[in-house]
């Protein structure tokens, strides 16, 4: 194996809510990723590579030409899916990085949903046909992430003794981490555990808090490898592992799976790879569709066992800088901003950099995860060290 | 019996995998005739053995509910007057293993819990682009 890798730079653009973007999908891009080159301090002409999502309308011949790239290396998206493949976006970088085939990859995610529609709405209503695998759920209106995976949530509460109060407190961390952001679109618009349970059902287990929002904006981070990264303007954040996992069983709705976000294998993978376990990580960032499967995802990842995730959640164990888990930094999806993810990895950037607006102290390990209930899940740790 | 969600609401796609399912009046699970492996969604190769020899298994249509969501919000416009519903996942009694979506009937969709016994009965529809008619397997609480 060659040498490591590195995030060198991160760029997003202002975040805004859903429609609200004054640009276009590919303007956002172009920002964010002239940001990123920026905080890294690296000329625009010398990226030579792009990875994104399989669905990404911004591709990356479009965007060489427009942002005077001398020579495109690389170019690769995740396979068909949604959040679950944030980090395996920045694990396709950090392979093509340490082999050789790129030297500056730009890995990013736009989103103008007043440009192209809505993601979090399903297209299909009454009249419509659906075959595959929507053909055994859409009948029953069984249409969105949401309703998914609170399926897998209510399950999940009944079969491990889990309250309301649990899925709570993942979105009362999100939003009183946001107080201290700028960037946080609900910085200012603080969560009370009584506007929690007074808020509407969207699909029970889950209140209108629970669900993420839709939003525009983008974001946008630069793997370089470890040698290049410390010449560069920014502090590097190593990439100690990424992993991915699935099973058991994604597609069906099965006896070993059903209380399940697809995390299990993700841990295994991740922590044999770094040769670490989720107790020497110093802050962590989950990728927060919805808050149930939050908690699945924690105990999956190794932080508690199913049983004891209630606990391990409460007292405010996961509010603020000395947080017992300090936990969504920024405020995460649900109340920094939701760009499928991406904010999440720089955050995880800045705590190794020092440089966030809820700071961890002497932060050695940094971990992201990405979108539970769907697999191929993915994590991400980045180190202070390379 | 009418349907849950509406006459006019999404209707599955038949193809040869899931004709059964949908056509035949009774709970008909794929089965695999090698290894007697049941599986559902159904797939086009054993997901245990890896054989292509497949065929059904016919169940007595009782079960238990393993998960239950009420929907209250309607996530697309046609939903607005058929919320709130329970969505349903159920373990058949004599099929252990897959976990079959649905809509609970027969009580409030608030009053649906997990554990409550449930026997299948049908929804019938009428898909107008090929002529077929279906009867959609649908969940009944009995208690």
């Amino acid at each position: 194996m060659r040498q490591k890798s590195a995030v060198c730079g991160i760029g997003e653009t202002r975040y805004y809510k859903r429609g609200d973007a004054p640009h276009t999908e590919f303007q956002l891009a172009c920002l964010a990723i002239k940001a990123a080159a920026e905080d890294a301090g690296l000329p625009l002409s010398e990226i030579d590579g792009f990875v994104s999502y399989s669905d990404s309308r911004n591709g990356p011949t479009r965007l060489s030409a427009a942002l005077g790239i001398d020579n495109l290396r690389f170019a690769a998206t995740t396979w068909p899916g949604g959040g679950n493949t944030a980090a395996a976006a920045m694990q396709i970088a950090d392979a093509a990085v340490r082999a050789g085939y790129a030297r500056n990859i730009v890995v990013f995610r736009a989103i103008a949903q007043g440009q192209f529609g809505r993601y979090g709405q399903a297209r299909a209503g009454s009249g419509s046909v659906l075959g595959g695998t929507a053909a055994f759920n859409a009948p029953y209106g069984l249409l969105t992430p949401a309703q998914q995976c609170a399926l897998r949530t209510a399950a999940f509460m009944d079969k491990y003794g889990v309250s309301q109060e649990a899925l709570c407190d993942i979105a009362m961390a999100c939003f009183a981490n946001a107080q201290l952001n700028p960037r946080a679109l609900q910085n200012g618009h603080p969560l009370t555990r009584e506007k929690y349970h007074a808020s509407r059902w969207i699909v029970t287990p889950y209140h209108l808090y629970d669900c993420c929002p839709e939003n525009d904006g983008a974001a946008a981070s630069i793997v370089t490898s470890a040698e290049r990264a410390r010449d560069m303007r920014s502090t590097p954040a190593y990439i100690v592992a990424t992993a991915q996992g699935d099973g058991p069983s994604f597609g069906e709705f099965g006896p070993d799976n059903y209380t399940s976000s697809y995390y299990g294998s993700v841990a295994s993978n991740l922590w044999n790879y770094a040769g670490l376990t989720a107790q020497d990580m110093d802050v962590v960032q989950f990728y927060e569709n919805f808050t149930g499967a939050v908690l699945i995802a924690l105990a999956e990842m190794g932080f508690a066992p199913m049983e004891g995730i209630q606990e391990f959640v409460s007292d405010d164990a996961l509010v603020g800088p000395d947080a017992k888990l300090p936990f969504n930094t920024s405020g995460g999806n649900i109340a920094e901003a939701y760009i499928h993810g991406f904010g999440l990895i720089n955050e995880a950037v800045r705590q190794v950099r020092g440089e966030s607006t809820c700071q961890v102290k002497d932060v050695e390990h940094s971990l992201m995860v990405a979108g539970p209930g769907y697999a191929p899940g993915s994590a991400l740790v980045l180190g202070a060290t390379a | 019996m009418k349907r849950v969600l509406g006459e006019g609401w999404i209707l599955p796609a038949l193809d040869n995998l899931n004709r059964a399912f949908f056509t035949t009046g009774k709970l008909t699970l794929q089965q695999c005739k090698k290894c007697s492996h049941l599986q559902h969604p159904p797939e086009e190769i054993c997901r245990n053995c890896q054989s292509f020899d497949l065929g059904h298994f016919e169940s007595a249509g009782t079960g238990k509910i393993a998960s239950v969501a009420v929907n209250h919000h309607p996530v697309h416009p046609d939903m607005r007057d058929i919320v709130p519903f329970a969505i349903v996942l159920v373990a058949v009694d004599d099929a252990p293993g897959p976990l079959l979506a649905g809509n609970a009937i027969g009580v409030a969709p608030t009053d649906v819990q997990i554990g409550d016994s449930v026997r299948v009965v049908f929804e019938e529809a009428h898909d107008k682009h090929t002529d077929e008619r279906l009867l959609i397997p649908q969940w009944e609480v009995v208690r």
